[in-house]
């Protein structure tokens, strides 16, 4: 009785949650309604004029995008080699004791709040290209991506490394019986049969640079032109949503428009999610069907 | 030597580089605001309000404490139970299923949801829908949302990782499964899942963009009623920064934010290592 009395409640709490989910998909679909409805999906995902005070409002967020895909993106680029060489270092080549020193460190590099990183990215590195390149203001989406790199390491670096370790040892002691070296066998053998677990490291941690809030804000400049290169300033969609929700007027197209943002970011690492939900489920197959 | 020689002893170099880089980089962060924020930090600096025009230039952050404090706590309080719960479900008494495939895919995508986002909904439902205003409640209830996924994947591994043999000799003994779960299960498993809560916590703690517009304000005396609203540390911090205060003040407050984490790491491996 009390077994049964039990599971009903744990299904009713799990339930709960899953509808938690769900109640904010749909609060953000509700608050940002109107304005998908008569400015359409294609002119404000397109757009690229920002003036939600302007009567009628203009409200496109293409340039965010644009900043967030950048600023991410460029995160990623910069962290893959740092990342895969790290985890490589870890699974393979350090002795075990640096490698038990080592792994602790990116469970605290992962729990440094962004804000942070943030603040120690604007006060360092905007600095340093203010001064050694005579830049006017030093913040740029480049600065961003450099201190997202810091920021999604640890997760680039613990998937990819349990990726590693997942090949089967037979791989390694049979090549290294055949004589060839450890390196070698590392980068032809091991990194194709991880290649799963790498690419959805890399995915997740590209989920993690897009939605990252504080560092951006803090780092990318903020200014509501078109990013045309790495270096140019920009604002992703998290920062302008941090930066207008509390000068927004409840209920105004603003309002509704900063909703859409914050929609849009939530679809795109959401389907990230699930399309590495996905690769994981295809490599279990796979390892079965073996 | 051959070519091939070199080449290895190049890549062994690249992948030492690239794993101590780790190292550099945290002990680099921590040395540079202990260096920078080291002499700012003390008992005054803790247990001071900010003072002087602008507010912040002078004195400490004990209301920003504080006003931390109560948020993870209203945080914990309203996520740690459900999440648990949520992992027993799971771990112990969910059957293979469409359903508890749905429940881990929404719980890991929940973990993936941009705290921006969660923020933002937090103000639509919390502080305009319900009417809670910019307050304590609202904004430990939206870090409590923002950890909760955590919590629920942490001790649902916890669960996992217990030893198989226990649940089958229950079974054969047949102990019924809820007495199994309390006198067996849970227990060894606690220690893992009082470390994933704490980690929680350190993360509601250090969370700034869903409180910015939930719970935070740049001035508050954070006495802990549920409905005003509150100073936190790493808005504290920000708004420093940002509105160009003290920045002598925002490395001492970066410090202390840093230093509060490490604690909690400290402690969560000490208890992953009792767990061995």
């Amino acid at each position: 009785m009390k077994n049964r009395l039990v599971k009903i409640i744990c299904f009713s709490v799990s339930s709960l949650a899953t509808l938690l989910l769900l109640a904010i998909v749909a609060f953000m679909v509700k608050e940002s309604w109107p304005v998908w409805h008569s400015l359409g999906v294609g002119a404000i995902v397109t757009g690229t004029d920002w003036h939600p005070m302007a009567n009628p409002p203009q409200l496109g967020i293409g340039t965010m995008i644009l900043s967030t895909l950048w600023s991410a993106l460029g995160a990623i680029m910069l962290a893959t080699p740092l990342g895969l060489g790290a985890a490589i270092f870890l699974a393979e080549f350090a002795p075990p004791w640096l490698a038990r020193l080592i792994r602790p460190v990116l469970n605290i590099l992962t729990g440094i709040p962004s804000v942070v990183y943030g603040f120690v990215g604007a006060a360092v590195l905007v600095k340093f290209f203010e001064v050694s390149f005579g830049m006017p203001s030093g913040e740029s989406l480049f600065c961003a991506s450099l201190i997202l790199t810091v920021m999604v390491l640890p997760y680039i670096i613990t998937n990819s490394e349990a990726a590693l370790r997942a090949v089967p040892n037979q791989y390694r002691e049979t090549a290294l019986a055949v004589g060839v070296s450890k390196q070698y066998l590392t980068i032809k053998v091991l990194l194709p049969l991880a290649k799963k677990g790498l690419v959805g490291a890399i995915i997740l941690a590209f989920g993690r640079a897009a939605g990252e809030t504080m560092a951006v804000l803090m780092l990318a400049g903020n200014t509501l032109v078109l990013p045309t290169s790495w270096f140019s300033k920009g604002e992703p969609l998290s920062a302008l949503i941090a930066l207008e929700l509390g000068t927004s007027v409840v209920g105004s197209a603003h309002y509704q428009a900063l909703f859409a943002a914050g929609l849009v970011l939530l679809v795109f690492v959401t389907a990230i999610n699930i399309l590495l939900n996905v690769i994981r489920n295809g490599k279990r197959n796979v390892v079965s069907k073996r | 030597m051959k070519p091939r020689r070199w080449i290895d002893i190049i890549w062994l170099a690249l992948f030492w580089a690239a794993g101590l880089s780790m190292l550099v980089i945290l002990l680099g962060i921590i040395g540079y605001l202990t260096y920078r924020g080291g002499s700012v930090l003390s008992l005054e600096f803790i247990t001071s309000s900010p003072s002087g025009m602008p507010l912040g230039v002078e004195g400490g952050v004990l209301p920003a404490i504080r006003g931390t404090l109560y948020l993870v706590l209203v945080a914990i309080i309203t996520a740690a139970l459900p999440g648990v719960i949520t992992a027993v479900y799971l771990a112990e008494y969910a059957e293979e299923s469409k359903f508890k495939t749905m429940i881990n895919l929404t719980v890991q995508c929940m973990a993936g949801v941009p705290s921006v986002v969660t923020g933002l909904f937090g103000y639509a439902f919390f502080v305009m829908c319900l009417g809670f205003g910019i307050s304590l409640l609202a904004g430990g209830l939206t870090l409590g949302i923002m950890i909760f996924p955590q919590i629920v994947v942490t001790a649902r591994d916890a669960l996992l990782s217990v030893d198989e043999k226990y649940r089958l000799v229950g079974e054969t003994l047949g102990v019924s499964r809820w007495y199994m779960l309390v006198r067996v299960i849970l227990p060894q498993a606690a220690s893992a899942i009082v470390g994933g809560i704490l980690l929680a916590m350190g993360y509601a703690a250090g969370a700034t963009a869903p409180i910015m517009v939930t719970a935070a304000v740049i001035s508050a005396n954070s006495s802990g009623a549920l409905l005003e609203p509150v100073m936190a540390l790493p808005y504290h911090l920000y708004i420093l920064f940002t509105q160009q205060i003290s920045i002598e003040n925002a490395y001492g407050t970066a410090l202390l934010l840093v230093l509060l984490l490490l604690f909690i790491n400290v402690i969560t491996l000490w208890l992953r290592r009792g767990l061995r």
